[in-house]
């Protein structure tokens, strides 16, 4: 899930809001166990709030122009509510869920990892009700990444939405042979002094090329266990932060400093920089290089040992009063023609979290029909070695630590 | 009913709303940095959030004042400046002052955005000058945060002359050419005629530059760096940490803040009272 860095005025709000309440039971409420037909009659003129990240504009146009209207068809009224950050959808959540609301604003909001992670721990989520949507024969049972996300059980709680995949990108122009492993990588930035930097954590991507450095200076995929423990971050995490501390005098600026987002990552591989940047969704790449940001030759770095993938979801917040109308949301963005029409790169370009093994046959043909980017490759390239995402309690101990031991030693 | 309680009754409707918000947001900040209304968890009485934060705290608070400081500086200075020369009785000056009071309106954010756009090592300002990325100063995100106190100072400035302008509009032209009939030079009038007439309300303007930079985010956010980092930025990265627990942490910095911002205020209310203008 693309994270702005920005927190609004929400979060301070929400922590206002507080006063004077004592903390909620944690248990999450779960949904009434009723045929498919009385939700759909239930969810006739129901309108739904969707609060989602607003900075991808292909993200918006796709809820705006394709799921809304096809909602509408089913009786559903879909809103889209941009939020420059989820959290801010979770703090409302939250505060609503504290001073008792069961008629709240947010219906649905496009969610994974740890925000997921911290409305479970609040009880913030709906549960029982996305294993039980008529598309979900469509996805596969066993498929890791739809069953747990960052580590945390994804259990019915929240319906799958599309993959991801963090990917390196870089300028074939200025990088003619590319490193192809995340040791290699560093090997490079250490080799080509100020040619490279990553986003400081907790910004997203960040972190997400910290725990990817993690897992190569340890030895590989696998090797550290996807369960946090402190001993199994005191055994690993030094060598992370040694690794990182080397590194820091050949990054840009000579690891004076970072940048504080993706986004600004992004201007400094733009305006020539840089010679490398990195994204957990890789299909916005197609549209920058068309736009002439990027420049033609931006091409994707696959590396040998694979790269963290995830599904990110939608979620059901438990104060919800038109959670039927949010079911049917969930059902139908889960349809092969939905997610045919989202993975178009003309459209969003993300990737489909169904099965096609399970499809039938005419809409197997529409995901086949997909024209292919000459700069992201196919999901089942950027997908091979696919490694789980490590547990969300990892991510505040290795954002926190990287403060410590790299940022400000 | 005598005129002081009449002045309290007239006062009344505009400072319970104050009160009434700013009380509850104190009280209930206050509240959560005592681990008394956690998100999740039994409400505890502690200082475990305040002994966490208190490693950064010392770093965050000598980073605010000495942001806070450098650009009320410098936007008193450009302000009287301009005050100065809008109130000039020459035309074109007051020129000045209309461009000058035309960035009022300008939000902070998108002057951060601009000032990131000019000074940035890729910048309108690097290319115009030809200077390549790498040797140009790091003003934007760099160690001394020029970017951050040249958006305030810029901002803030229209702010004090408007202020300031505003006094010596209406007061200094008379005393002005009295105290130049009767001999006094050019620094003479402006050292002992001009400046008393406008400290006040360029100290007063000052104090609310002071304070407001203090406590604001957006700026800092945009065109700082991750570290060392602000009051107000430590305190929306920690309300904003996905680990539930740390929000108290954010609660007990939003306090220190607000206590230093209220010190200052008082502060500058008893200079204030010395300078013989206020009454």
């Amino acid at each position: 899930m693309p994270t702005g860095r920005r927190r609004s005025i929400a979060a301070g709000a929400a922590l206002l809001a507080l006063a004077g309440c004592a903390a909620p039971a944690a248990e999450a409420p779960v949904a009434a166990d009723r045929p498919w037909d009385d939700v759909l009659a239930e969810a006739d003129g129901q309108t739904v709030d969707l609060w989602m990240y607003g900075g991808e504009e292909a993200g918006s146009a796709y809820v705006d122009d394709v799921l809304a209207p096809a909602a509408a068809e089913l009786g559903v009224t879909l809103r889209r509510v941009p939020v420059s950050d989820t959290g801010d959808a979770l703090d409302r959540v939250l505060s609503e869920r504290q001073a008792g609301v069961t008629d709240g604003e947010v219906d649905l909001v496009w969610v994974n990892g740890e925000n997921y992670a911290a409305g479970r721990q609040a009880g913030a989520w709906l549960c029982d009700w996305a294993l039980d949507l008529p598309n979900r024969q469509y996805t596969d049972p066993d498929d890791p990444l739809l069953s747990s996300d960052f580590g945390v059980p994804v259990e019915g709680c929240e319906s799958p939405w599309h993959k991801a995949q963090f990917t390196l990108v870089y300028d074939s122009a200025r990088v003619p042979e590319p490193p192809t492993t995340m040791a290699g990588v560093l090997d490079w930035a250490q080799a080509n002094p100020g040619r490279f930097t990553y986003p400081a954590p907790p910004d997203f991507t960040g972190s997400v090329f910290v725990r990817q450095v993690l897992t190569s200076v340890v030895g590989g995929p696998g090797e550290v266990p996807v369960e946090f423990s402190q001993e199994a971050y005191d055994e690993y995490a030094p060598a992370l932060f040694d690794r990182l501390a080397a590194l820091r005098p050949a990054l840009w600026r000579g690891g004076d400093t970072y940048p504080q987002s993706q986004q600004e990552l992004d201007r400094l591989f733009a305006d020539g920089e840089v010679d490398m940047t990195m994204t957990y969704g890789p299909a916005t790449l197609a549209d920058l290089v068309a736009d002439g940001t990027f420049p033609e030759t931006t091409r994707v770095l696959t590396l040998e040992e694979g790269t963290f993938g995830n599904a990110s979801f939608l979620a059901l917040p438990s104060t919800s009063g038109d959670s039927a109308g949010a079911q049917v949301v969930a059902d139908l963005a889960l349809s092969p023609e939905q997610q045919a029409a989202k993975a178009d790169p003309g459209t969003w370009g993300q990737f489909t979290v169904l099965d096609l093994g399970l499809l039938e046959e005419a809409d197997r043909a529409a995901f086949e029909a997909l024209p292919a980017s000459p700069v992201v490759p196919p999901y089942e390239e950027l997908s091979e070695n696919a490694q789980p995402e490590l547990s969300a309690d990892w991510v505040s101990p290795l954002d926190e630590g990287w403060r410590r031991s790299v940022l400000a030693p | 009913m005598s005129p002081r309680r009449r002045a309290v009754l007239l006062v009344l409707p505009a400072l319970v709303p104050v009160a009434a918000v700013v009380g509850a947001a104190l009280v209930s900040a206050v509240l959560l940095s005592l681990g008394l209304t956690p998100l999740v968890g039994r409400p505890e009485l502690s200082l475990s959030a305040w002994r966490a934060a208190a490693g950064d705290l010392g770093t965050a608070t000598r980073l605010s004042l000495g942001i806070a400081a450098a650009s009320t500086v410098l936007a008193a200075v450009l302000g009287l400046g301009i005050a100065l020369s809008a109130t000039a009785a020459v035309r074109r000056s007051r020129l000045l002052g209309a461009l000058a009071a035309l960035t009022i309106p300008v939000p902070h954010l998108v002057g951060a955005a601009a000032m990131g756009l000019l000074l940035a090592d890729s910048g309108v300002l690097a290319r115009w000058l030809g200077v390549s990325p790498d040797a140009w100063p790091s003003l934007v995100g760099g160690p001394w945060w020029v970017a951050v106190v040249a958006e305030y100072a810029w901002k803030e400035s229209a702010f004090v002359a408007l202020v300031v302008g505003g006094v010596l509009a209406s007061r200094a032209r008379s005393y002005d050419e009295t105290a130049a009939l009767l001999g006094a030079g050019r620094w003479a009038r402006f050292r002992f005629v001009t400046l008393p007439l406008a400290a006040p309300a360029l100290g007063a303007a000052s104090a609310v530059t002071f304070v407001y930079t203090l406590g604001s985010y957006e700026v800092a956010a945009l065109l700082g760096r991750p570290y060392p980092e602000p009051l107000p930025v430590m305190a929306v990265r920690l309300a904003g940490s996905i680990d539930l627990a740390v929000r108290p942490q954010a609660a007990a910095v939003a306090v220190t803040t607000a206590v230093l911002a209220l010190a200052a205020v008082l502060l500058a209310l008893r200079a204030l009272r010395r300078l013989s203008a206020w009454h």
